[in-house]
């Protein structure tokens, strides 16, 4: 169903249901994984996605369309995203790399990571990022989102995000690197 | 030594680098999204016009409500003293004014004894004596000393 099509159904009272369980249907796998992707761990992407498609349907209906209805659900999904790690590290006052300590140790406990050392040592360098820049690569290296889209996302320019990104694969790159050194060195003592 | 790390020559998991989720995760979704927002189908507490206006403009709102109808009770509670009139009075049965009056006020039938008045004329005169009806009660007196011990 087109996304068209959905926002008028929505607008009628005797088939909102049924636009919205095709609504959630069309987009739950993007929201899910662009979720999982920033908290790691899939109970809070769970709790996390149900939040946001739960917005959707407050909002829906003052959604002008002017936006993309994806562009518009990704910002919802990168809002809450963002205020749940915020959240977190103010709930517990932890510092920055406390957080990212917290979901290393959940992604060391992902199996589907845990036994390639070098895609961990990826993944343990993308999650040292800053949440934003963390958001900016995820969705344009994973999601291969066009800048453009990004932007509106983000509400940050252009220009802005491919300097972003071109930064976090600067500092991904010289963290894997390092660590390989580090694998290295302590192999040779070994 | 182990040449550095590049990105581009990284072969990319896509789309997705971490662990599915648990198996029959994606049908069950969107039941149990559809149960959370179906849920409080129910009325809601607010009007429609007053959930679209901004937080302070309800509290605004609310502080002029509670305002105007502290206002208003005052206003209401304070009756008007009415004058007791004699045509009030005389509507009410004299059996039940002299059971209100016994019963309430406790006066007994001696203070509710009606007293023979004087006729106004006789005390007009017996107050107003002229000086030649003083004069002949002076002389009428006893003048001797010893009709006064």
């Amino acid at each position: 169903m087109e996304d068209h099509e959905i926002l008028r159904k929505f607008q009628d009272p005797a088939s909102r249901n049924l636009a919205f369980n095709q609504l959630v249907r069309k987009y739950q796998q993007k929201v899910y994984w662009h979720v999982r992707k920033m908290v790691v761990d899939h109970a809070d992407a769970d709790d996390l996605t149900q939040d946001v498609f739960v917005k959707v349907w407050k909002y829906l209906g003052d959604f002008r369309q002017d936006a993309q209805l994806f562009t518009w659900i990704y910002r919802i999904a990168t809002n809450e995203c963002l205020g749940f790690l915020k959240s977190k590290r103010r709930k517990f006052f932890l510092p920055l790399n406390d957080v990212g300590a917290e979901l290393a140790a959940k992604l060391e406990a992902d199996p589907a990571v845990a036994g390639d050392e070098i895609e961990l040592k990826l993944q343990k360098a993308i999650l040292r990022l800053p949440d934003k820049q963390r958001l900016v690569f995820n969705l344009r290296y994973y999601d291969e989102m066009p800048y453009e889209q990004m932007a509106e996302v983000t509400g940050t320019s252009v220009g802005a995000l491919k300097a972003s990104y071109h930064h976090a694969v600067r500092k991904i790159e010289e963290y894997v690197t390092a660590a390989d050194v580090r694998g290295y060195s302590s192999d040779a003592a070994n | 030594m182990k040449p550095p790390f590049r990105l581009d020559q990284h072969p990319r998991r896509w789309p997705q680098p971490l662990s599915a989720p648990p198996a029959g995760y994606f049908e069950q979704l969107p039941t149990r999204v559809m149960a959370q927002v179906a849920a409080p189908a129910c009325r809601p507490l607010l009007p429609s016009w007053l959930r679209s206006v901004s937080a302070s403009v309800r509290t605004g709102l609310a502080s002029t409500l509670l305002l105007g109808t502290f206002a208003a009770s005052l206003w209401l509670g304070v009756e008007p003293v009415q004058p007791l009139s004699a045509t009030s009075l005389g509507d009410v049965p004299r059996a039940e004014l002299l059971d209100y009056l016994t019963s309430e006020v406790h006066l007994d039938m001696t203070d509710l004894a009606e007293l023979p008045t004087r006729p106004l004329g006789i005390t007009n005169h017996y107050l107003r004596p002229s000086a030649p009806e003083l004069a002949d009660a002076f002389d009428a007196q006893p003048t001797d000393e010893a009709a006064l011990l």
